[in-house]
């Protein structure tokens, strides 16, 4: 076998023993903890004989070694379960939902990271001057302001005090056909409080990397050359600062799901964090184990992909994964 | 940066603890004859929904915030120290053991933990600091491990496992003296992440649980009200959040550029 194969096989090896270790521990703390899915179902109506028929139904009677190697064959071929809050197979919800979140993050990704190209280039070619400074300044308030309440801050002005646009929701309530201006309408605000995150986390690493860039020795020769820092700037330092920013967007994915579970829940917007949300407040486990796992399951294999097409970009890096 | 940070720590902890002497009015009165007032000289920060001294319930929204946040920054900092020496100083399998734990933990954003830990159970404030802490200190855990495994290869450190020191003195004596700055810095940072992470979950409803205030839960109420327009209700809370997670953010970069040529 080649040593890239082999690397390759034990990457991947190490990703599915996390992922299995992420089932388990779901598994078992889920099924520990006092309480359980019968009280939730039953709440105030619980009894002991009404418990034990919801638990034999649920199949919860038989030992729990046993209900996990049930599980873990359900989950082999994606049946994740039935949510008793919305009445529907857990797998078909998570489609649902995942749809709108997969708009709305991805929407806040491309507006926020062109943002943060730009701010990055600016504040990197002023690193200790006035729109870098300030642009610094940026960052670092944006930084200790949570995503709620710049949600909320703009739901006040845009919202409350302006009347623009809608508050919350995917489309409006009193239209039976909503066209696509009405589903744009409600995607403003809250993509515009993600982009404005994304923007601001990401240019102070891409402004930093340029900053780097332009005190090297490269930089000096093409200036000596007589090139402008525009051009040097749009040439080889984006370039070469891009390809550490791609890496910490890849491992940045995960932060902004979580970000997006707040985000959702205040415009009440009908993603996966929401989906998460409801669930977690109604005690809905089959849906809340299922929207778990997969995040879990997205970030581990998405770090996977991000390395093994890293080691396949760059010579250097096969054998150095190995280790 | 340094004092800037520091100054505002001040004001935010003072502003919590010591404001009830200060402003002794009971932030769980109900006030049927001012609800939703502007702030005037009789409620300085405006009332809220049921007319409760919105002043008052900042004060102890913040002391809430800060008894359940610190302590549970303490407890992830002693977690990721325990945690990431015995990865660094255990044998190669223990370490190999703890890291593909901490692979599928960091899998999991930590808010999504704490929401689904928080949906499994109803939690008091000391079970809050408690999963709290523990949630917030994987990464932390990590980057000490790291950390210890370069420490660990210096020549007085081989020296002292020569003589037959135990693990345990090592990091005790050598690993947490040599490490001090970056532990300092990164303790700093955890207390602006769990404040974040506390209010965030109480925002959702699934933190501090009503009739104890906390900012996340106070923004919340008050965002449930925007449409009459109540800013009083939501700019404070906001701000104080803002506020005391400016004060860690300055505070551990200011230490770090102190730092910094000693790391």
């Amino acid at each position: 076998m080649p040593p890239w194969a082999r690397t390759a096989l034990s990457r991947i090896a190490t990703a599915a023993l996390s992922l299995w270790i992420l089932v388990t521990l779901t598994f078992f703390l889920a099924h520990l903890t006092p309480g359980g899915p019968a009280y939730a179902i039953l709440g105030m109506r619980a009894t002991p004989v009404g418990v034990n028929q919801v638990n034999m139904r649920l199949g919860l009677d038989v030992p729990l070694w046993m209900q996990y190697l049930t599980y873990l064959g359900h989950l082999c071929t994606l049946r994740l379960g039935y949510s008793f809050l919305l009445n529907q197979p857990v797998a078909h919800l998570i489609v649902m939902y995942a749809a709108n979140t997969l708009l709305f993050t991805s929407l806040s990704i491309v507006v926020g990271t062109l943002a943060a190209l730009a701010i990055g280039m600016v504040q990197g070619a002023s690193w200790n001057r006035w729109p870098g400074r300030l642009i610094g300044a940026w960052q670092l308030a944006t930084y200790a302001t949570p995503s709620f309440f710049i949600a909320g801050m703009l739901v006040l002005v845009f919202a409350s005090t302006l009347g623009w646009l809608p508050a919350g929701g995917i489309t409006d309530a009193h239209m039976t056909e909503p066209g696509p201006l009405s589903y744009a309408r409600h995607l403003v605000l809250p993509v515009a409080t993600v982009s404005l995150i994304v923007a601001a986390s990401l240019s102070r690493y891409f402004g930093q990397s340029v900053a780097e860039e332009l005190e090297r020795d490269y930089v000096r020769t093409a200036r000596a050359k007589g090139l402008g820092l525009r051009d040097i700037l749009r040439g080889e330092v984006a370039r070469n600062a891009l390809r550490p920013f791609i890496t910490l967007l890849g491992l940045y994915l995960p932060a902004l799901f979580a970000g997006s579970v707040v985000v959702e829940t205040i415009f009440d917007f009908p993603g996966l964090g929401w989906l998460l949300w409801h669930a977690a407040l109604q005690q809905d486990y089959p849906t809340l184990i299922g929207v778990v796992l997969l995040i879990g399951a997205l970030t581990i294999v998405g770090n996977l992909a991000a390395e093994l097409a890293n080691a396949a970009l760059d010579p250097r890096l096969r054998s150095r994964t190995l280790a | 940066m340094l004092v800037a940070g520091i100054g505002l720590a001040t004001f935010v902890l003072l502003l919590s603890f010591i404001g009830p002497l200060l402003w002794p009015v009971d932030p769980f009165a109900l006030g049927p004859h001012s609800v939703l007032s502007r702030p005037s000289l009789a409620h300085p920060a405006g009332t809220d929904d049921l007319g409760r001294d919105s002043l008052a319930r900042l004060i102890s929204g913040g002391a809430t915030t800060l008894t359940v946040a610190i302590p549970s920054a303490i407890i992830a900092f002693l977690a990721a120290c325990f945690y990431g020496f015995a990865a660094a100083l255990g044998p190669a399998w223990l370490d190999r053991l703890l890291m593909r734990l901490l692979d599928a933990i960091l899998a999991l954003p930590s808010l999504v933990v704490l929401i689904f830990f928080a949906a499994l159970t109803r939690l008091d404030a000391a079970h809050l600091a408690a999963l709290l802490g523990l949630v917030s200190a994987p990464s932390l855990a990590r980057l000490i491990r790291n950390e210890a495994l370069a420490q660990r290869e210096r020549d007085f450190i081989l020296a002292a496992r020569q003589l037959g020191a135990s693990p345990f003195y090592i990091a005790r004596v050598h690993l947490l003296r040599v490490m001090a700055p970056i532990l300092v810095v990164n303790a700093t940072f955890l207390v602006g992440d769990t404040i974040l992470a506390l209010s965030a979950l109480s925002f959702l409803g699934l933190g501090v649980q009503p009739p104890h205030t906390s900012w996340g839960g106070l923004l919340e109420s008050g965002l449930t009200v925007a449409p009459l327009g109540a800013w009083w209700l939501i700019v404070p809370p906001g701000g104080m959040i803002f506020l005391a997670m400016l004060a860690a953010s300055l505070t551990g970069r200011g230490l770090l550029a102190r730092a910094g040529d000693r790391l």
